[in-house]
């Protein structure tokens, strides 16, 4: 009776283990080291239906990347329709909207999760069914996905960091001015900074604080550490929003502005043009929208993708400043961008 | 019926009818004195225990900071003021803020002789979508806090449509005095925020329209058979509301320099906070402007605080939790008592 339950319980594993393998091994691997996927399971002839399901266009940064998206998808005929979905920022209506999409028959799904864990369900339902998933921007937790597209938040921080400490020759008093508490590319951007300035010990980090990614807040708590320290040597800051209300906050305090991180934004790259201080712009590339299309293709003509794709990063310094910034165009613009002219948010 | 009125001396408590005070027994004054001046209590306590805790709050440079940062919540909440009191609530503020912001700065676009009609613009849009939620809660007898909340996403859709997600322009310098000017070290924005309630403040104490607010939120249907034309009434507050939220919009856009779609986030949430915690209470008839004020001071100083102090974010919310639980519970416990 005893062998029979040890062997029960030993089958019982095996079929376990070989269900979970069964439901990760939706996708199939070129390479052991899962570098690359064999897609010719998704082939298709062509015309081809693909749905994105986008978190949400609450920022233009997201307004970019979406933009990106229809724009490749335009080019390319054999795309006969290309769905967009709207998520609001919330993951339960990203959920429903994913639903729609496969409802509506879509070959390929191209999804920017609003949250990471939480759209796992319709990522593995979606690749259950046999329609392929390209991850893009950010990422999902489950393994249910043919190709991930992103650009390291970690390697951004990192070098934003790196060139503030050169800047400073590796010695002053540096703030920390962060997004969302809790958000993914805000976290990962942090901890690629301090990652690099606590290699340093003569820089010392005064402080960290989030600044929910808006100029406001951002001008508020600058202004705080303004009174708070008397020398502040450089500011690292994760993104334009915030970064660009630190400057005004310095600026009305009739402050020098110290060296200063920013992004591919035009409002910060023409406060920097006007106001002469030291920036540097590392881009959280919107193109990556176009790759994710490109990729998406590939999935559907069998070509192997990898696994995991890092779009690389375009550093603007002083020297390359008046190369990227337009003064006639939109604040809120991303520079590093692959749009052409008529492809631009207008009014 | 009774009401709370507030000018320069603060929370005075008049007999709707004959005009006078009320005359109390002893332990009743005391209890008056705590609920009317509880919330300044705390200010104080508040404000010794910043000096203690950290040398710099109370450098001028701080001080103006922090009224700067208070003066556009403060703009806002005496709108929110005004609805509460009449029993309702406005989600929309924050939304219509925003939305004001954007256009500021978008058709201003740097130019000073653009600063009065656009403003003007703004002040409609506001006008509007104030009249909006006003027309929808009183014709509909619609619950304030789902079409409040319509409202701010229509607002919100406005923006995003206009400026396809990418706000662009400039504030010119005349908007720019108003939101981060100095006379002397006093900030512009402070004087006008000051200015206003002190307007609203003597609104609603000493016009008979104020009485009429107040009735309203005590007691709807009293105040129907007293003659009062409720809906008029309750519609008045929400487009009072969405007026000032418009100007709290343009202070900020003076403040900020440029437009942003989320400029005035989480707005909506901590002026109904400091309207609360200011001891107006929320199903209306009681409380005074001079409460709201106190209340802003109090959330900005703890914001400023917590930075000050030096502690994480995290610190932040909890402080301001707590400040909002305790008022609440403080004051449902006087209710309660008296």
């Amino acid at each position: 009776m005893k062998k029979f339950t040890v062997l029960l319980v030993l089958v019982g594993l095996i079929a376990g283990l070989a269900l979970t393998a069964f439901a990760k091994d939706g996708v199939e691997f070129m390479d052991s080291d899962k570098m690359l996927v064999n897609t010719v399971k998704y082939y298709k002839p062509a015309p081809w239906k693909i749905g994105f399901s986008n978190a949400s266009i609450s920022n233009s940064w997201r307004v970019f990347l979406q933009a990106h998206l229809q724009y490749e998808a335009s080019i390319h005929p054999e795309i006969a329709e290309f769905f967009i979905t709207d998520g609001q920022d919330n993951p339960t209506k990203q959920l429903a909207d994913v639903e729609d999409l496969l409802a509506k028959g879509i070959d390929l799904l191209i999804i920017a999760p609003a949250t990471d864990a939480a759209l796992n369900p319709a990522v593995e339902k979606a690749m259950d069914k046999g329609v392929p998933v390209v991850v893009v921007d950010r990422k999902v937790t489950t393994e249910a996905y043919v190709t991930y597209i992103g650009s390291s938040d970690f390697q951004m921080g990192k070098i934003m960091a790196d060139w503030l400490v050169e800047k400073l020759n590796k010695k002053g008093n540096v703030v920390c001015l962060s997004g969302v508490a809790g958000a993914s590319p805000a976290e990962e951007r942090l901890k690629g900074a301090l990652d690099t300035f606590k290699k340093y010990p003569d820089i010392k980090v005064l402080e960290q604080q989030y600044c929910d990614w808006s100029p406001v807040v951002g001008k508020q708590v600058m202004a705080t550490f303004i009174q708070k320290y008397p020398q502040i040597d450089g500011i690292w800051a994760d993104s334009a929003l915030q970064g660009c209300g630190a400057i005004e906050a310095v600026q009305e305090a009739g402050l020098p502005i110290p060296p200063v991180t920013g992004e591919d934004m035009n409002r910060y790259l023409k406060m920097w043009k006007q106001m002469k201080f030291d920036g540097v712009a590392v881009s959280f590339p919107s193109w990556q929208g176009q790759i994710a299309v490109q990729k998406a293709i590939d999935v559907l003509s069998g070509i192997p993708v990898p696994r995991n794709i890092d779009v690389p990063r375009l550093v603007i310094t002083t020297d390359t400043l008046d190369k990227w910034v337009k003064m006639d165009q939109p604040d809120e613009y991303f520079m590093d961008s692959r749009l052409p002219e008529k492809w631009l948010p207008k009014r | 019926m009774r009401f709370t009125g507030c000018c320069g001396g603060f929370f005075t408590r008049i007999d709707m009818i004959t005009g006078t005070k009320e005359k109390g027994t002893h332990g009743f004054e005391v209890q008056e004195f705590v609920t009317r001046y509880g919330i300044f209590l705390v200010l104080v306590v508040l404000l010794v225990i910043a000096g203690l805790i950290s040398p710099v709050f109370y450098r001028s440079a701080n001080i103006a900071n922090i009224l700067q940062q208070a003066s556009v919540l403060g703009i806002i909440s005496l709108g929110q003021t005004i609805v509460i009191l009449a029993g309702g609530i406005d989600l929309s503020v924050a939304s219509i803020v925003a939305t004001s912001c954007v256009f500021a700065a978008a058709i201003m676009a740097g130019k000073n002789s653009m600063v009065l009609p656009v403003a003007l613009f703004c002040l409609l849009l506001g006008l509007l979508s104030g009249w909006l939620n006003g027309v929808i809660v009183t014709r509909r007898n619609a619950p304030p806090f789902i079409v409040t909340l319509g409202t701010a996403l229509i607002m919100q859709g406005i923006r995003f449509v206009y400026t396809k997600g990418a706000p662009f322009g400039t504030i010119p310098s005349w908007l720019r005095v108003l939101g981060r000017g100095r006379l002397t070290f006093i900030p512009v924005s402070v004087i006008v925020f000051l200015s206003l309630a002190v307007i609203v403040a003597l609104f609603l104490r000493r016009s008979p329209y104020g009485r009429k607010i107040y009735a309203v939120g005590d007691n709807r249907t009293a105040a129907f058979f007293s003659g009062v034309d409720v809906n008029r009434v309750v519609l008045s507050t929400y487009v009072l509301s969405g007026l000032l939220s418009a100007f709290g919009g343009l202070i900020l856009a003076g403040y900020l320099g440029f437009g942003d779609n989320w400029a005035g986030k989480g707005y909506e949430l901590d002026s109904i906070a400091a309207v609360v915690v200011g001891g107006t209470s929320l199903v209306g008839g009681y409380g005074s402007v001079g409460g709201t004020v106190i209340g802003v001071l109090l959330m900005t100083v703890v914001f400023n605080l917590v930075l000050l102090a030096g502690l994480p974010y995290q610190a932040q919310l909890i402080a301001k939790g707590l400040i909002i639980a305790v008022a609440v519970a403080f004051y449902s416990y006087i209710g309660k008592t008296e």
